[in-house]
């Protein structure tokens, strides 16, 4: 079985577009059960599910760095590029959906399904599987839509292996990208990791390196070089109750014991769309607010990510905003659904849904 | 008012009109129920449930009218030796977050009841506090703002 791999700047552009996409499909599911969380309760849950959101926040930005570096155009705003939740994940993974949903052992499940490491190297990493309609990105390859990736990990390898393969193929010339567009440590602080502005061969390397194995790991360690825990690990520790500490074997964490309550959590609706608030009032009125603020915050990155770095300055305030109001939601209860909790629905300015 | 749910529904009723704001944000802090706790704790079932079924009554009696709901407020429950204080309270706790002790007169007239003192209710009760959102501003060193943000307009909501 072939399949097309990487093999011109075009389709090293789409791949980077599906990693922006991708990276960022995870932040709605990650921040919903973060804020389902009862105040001042499960400080340890908290500060793992906070790290790793925030670290995926870098990973977005890095691959637009990525994306710039090779003269592509990010847009936060295109069409399709916030998911409808429940979805799947692009690369294979049809065995499981992403949602926005309250901390639950179930959600944590999931989260270590979307961080799960990488099964294989070389031609195992693609799965046959057939195409499901609620995949959230388009397919690697027209022609062969029926063949993903099992893994994040096994997607950003062949990006991976495709920049090298292009870049031994045209040089520095691969890196035609306007540095002014590149997001440095000036705009860039406190994120989840150094930021990588890439310019050529080392860096693009370097900011590669950071996105796989800060994330998913590849290569069965759970530790990446800098020491730091993979997301996979870091979720796990939810569910056995204790930390990993330098040594251990993925499974068997020995560090700290810690609690987690997993009944201090307001039971937000799962997946909810614009259409489940059709009351009229504040809490609709508060939702659609929401969605819109989060479109122009989508649209502030855009233009960060183009040439005007300095925006994402003021983007860290939006980003309080957007906690602020998210709780504010999720404290009210659902009308006419007891038991219920309202959640914010990420969509944008022109909501538009998907049935 | 047996049911709890039915308890906390007439707590935010009375707190809606107390403070002007609405139920929506009063449940937006998720202090509700830890301020309903608290003043049970404080003046005992007794006393809560006076104050509430007056406030009912009120609220009942006022419909929508703003200056019926003004006056009843003031006559049943605001000028009352023993629903006014208790009611200020609530007032202070959802705008700074604190449970003050209620005056001596009182206690020495109703209840000495041992969570009567003065304490923060929570964490949390603080950075919530109303006091916040009606002064447009962020609780200092409690809720982020981001580093620079001192130099663009303040991004919270002013009711």
């Amino acid at each position: 079985m072939t399949l097309r791999r990487i093999t011109t700047v075009e389709d090293l552009h789409a791949y980077l577009h599906i990693a922006m996409q991708l990276e960022h499909a995870t932040i709605p599911p990650y921040l919903t059960a973060l804020y389902s969380m009862h105040p001042t309760t499960n400080a340890d849950a908290y500060r793992v599910i906070r790290v790793v959101a925030v670290e995926e926040m870098l990973h977005l930005t890095l691959a637009a760095n990525l994306l710039n570096a090779v003269g592509g155009t990010p847009d936060l705003t295109a069409e399709g590029f916030v998911p409808t939740y429940p979805a799947h994940l692009p690369d294979g993974e049809t065995d499981f959906e992403v949602g926005t949903r309250a901390f639950s052992r179930d959600t944590i499940e999931t989260f270590l399904k979307i961080e799960r490491p990488a099964l294989a190297e070389g031609d195992g990493r693609f799965v046959a599987r057939e195409r499901s309609s609620r995949a959230l990105l388009p397919g690697v390859d027209a022609h062969e839509d029926d063949l993903h990736f099992y893994s994040i990990g096994e997607f950003y390898a062949e990006v991976g292996e495709g920049l090298q393969r292009l870049y031994d193929e045209m040089g520095d010339d691969l890196f035609c990208g306007d540095p002014a567009r590149q997001v440095g440590a000036a705009y860039y602080y406190s994120g989840g990791g150094a930021i990588v502005e890439v310019t050529d061969g080392a860096s693009a390397a370097a900011a590669m390196r950071v996105i796989s194995e800060q994330g998913e790991g590849l290569g069965g360690t759970i530790y990446d070089e800098e020491g730091e825990l993979a997301h996979y690990y870091r979720f796990q520790q939810l569910l056995l109750g204790r930390y990993y500490q330098p040594g251990d074997q993925g499974g068997t964490p020995t560090g700290p014991p810690f609690e987690v309550d997993w009944e201090a959590v307001y039971p937000v609706k799962a997946d909810a769309q614009l259409d489940d608030y059709r009351e009229p009032g504040e809490l609709r009125d508060a939702v659609f607010a929401y969605s819109a603020t989060y479109g122009e915050f989508l649209t502030r990155l855009t233009e960060a990510f183009s040439g005007r770095p300095d925006l994402l300055l003021p983007a860290v305030g939006d980003m309080f905003r957007i906690k602020e109001l998210a709780s504010q939601i999720i404290r009210n209860p659902m009308p006419g659904a007891a038991g219920v909790n309202a959640a914010p629905v990420f969509r944008g300015l022109a909501p538009v849904e998907v049935s | 008012m047996a049911d709890d749910n039915d308890v906390l529904a007439a707590f935010l009723t009375l707190s809606a009109t107390l403070t002007g704001y609405s139920q929506f944000r009063l449940l937006g802090t998720g202090q509700a129920e830890p301020y309903l706790a608290t003043t049970r704790g404080a003046v005992g079932d007794d006393v809560l449930d006076q104050l509430l079924t007056t406030s009912a009554a009120v609220h009942d009696k006022a419909a929508d009218n703003e200056e019926a709901l003004d006056r009843g407020l003031r006559a049943g429950i605001l000028s009352d030796d023993k629903l006014g204080p208790v009611a200020r309270n609530v007032i202070k706790m959802w705008f700074v977050g604190t449970w003050y002790q209620l005056p001596q007169e009182w206690r020495d007239a109703h209840a000495t009841r041992e969570p009567d003192v003065t304490h923060v209710v929570s964490p949390a009760s603080y950075t919530e506090g109303l006091l916040w959102p009606t002064i447009g501003a962020n609780p200092p060193g409690a809720k982020g703002q981001g580093y620079g943000t001192w130099a663009s307009p303040p991004l919270i909501d002013v009711p």
